[in-house]
């Protein structure tokens, strides 16, 4: 379609108006993308329509700023209270200060304590085992000795 | 989809117009009595053409208006009678329209044809087939009449 006919078609004050169908956007998007002519015209259209409805504007009430106010800022700390309340939500670990002299490890350290426990104790029989081996053949030895005197006495 | 739902498509990443990030009581300021304007032509009770009021004004979609590839006014025209036929909608829902407050139905002249699509709520389609006419011709019409508001 012509640029021209594309204007006279009345598309675009559809699109402007909110009248247009999703393909209408699509078919107003891809002219104006194309052709710098359309998107000026589509400017001047927007500032007429601007103009059409500013000359049939009318002033509401004072109270209604004053609503809309006070309904904006009511939405926004809801919108906030409820981000916090998100966030606390999401938050993995609770931001708490104790005074506690106990120290929390991972869980995995459990099984390493008690490996540890256990070889401490097999190293710890195993030394006593050896140590009052090896006393009692240093023992043994002397009263050989001993007796090896006396035989060559 | 409804017409609220249109106005968020056909954004384009880069606007035509460049627009600062403003807050709905800026755009209030600007466009609340043009706004007031197209619901009372729409809905001409004061104390509902008020109610839709604000609730285009604190409406989130409000804030889509930032990122609207054209003028604010543009997306505040649409916002606002987006909003003032949807509570026409309801309220005719309830109360169905009088007869004599249509548009007379066999005018084809463009004023008539905005006048139903724009203030009544028909969609074009609609007009359209109350008209008897092509969807085609009834676009025309609206071209038809911002060309003679443009020259009178």
């Amino acid at each position: 379609m012509k640029t021209q006919e594309f204007i006279e078609s009345g598309i675009l004050e559809s699109h402007l108006l909110g009248f247009a169908t999703n393909e209408e956007q699509e078919q107003v998007k891809q002219m104006m993308s194309a052709d710098r002519e359309l998107a000026d015209y589509v400017l001047n259209l927007e500032s007429d329509i601007r103009s059409y409805f500013v000359h049939e504007s009318v002033t509401p009430p004072t109270a209604v700023r004053e609503i809309i106010q006070l309904r904006n800022l009511r939405e926004r700390k809801e919108k906030h209270a409820f981000k916090s309340a998100d966030q606390d939500i999401k938050a993995p670990y609770l931001d708490i200060e104790v005074n506690d002299t106990h120290m929390k490890v991972h869980k995995f350290w459990r099984p390493a304590f008690i490996a540890v426990f256990v070889l401490s104790k097999i190293f710890l029989i195993a030394g006593l085992y050896y140590y009052f081996k090896s006393a009692s053949q240093a023992e043994e030895l002397q009263k050989l000795k001993a007796q090896q005197v006396e035989q060559l006495k | 989809m409804n017409e609220l739902e249109r106005i968020n498509n056909g954004v384009s990443p880069q606007p035509l117009a460049s627009n600062n990030s403003l807050s709905s009581l800026e755009i209030y300021d600007k466009f609340g009595a043009m706004a007031y304007g197209i619901i009372l032509q729409i809905l001409p009770q004061p104390h509902l053409a008020q109610e839709v009021l604000v609730s285009v004004f604190s409406s989130p979609q409000l804030q889509s208006c930032n990122s609207y590839p054209f003028t604010f006014a543009a997306c505040v025209i649409k916002l606002a009678r987006a909003k003032a036929v949807e509570a026409k909608r309801k309220l005719t829902a309830l109360v169905p329209a009088n007869e004599e407050d249509a548009v007379d139905a066999d005018s084809l002249s463009p004023q008539n044809i905005f006048e139903l699509a724009f203030r009544q709520g028909f969609t074009p389609d609609e007009v359209a087939k109350k008209l008897n006419i092509t969807k085609s011709e009834v676009l025309r019409s609206f071209h038809d009449f911002f060309k003679s508001y443009r020259n009178a």
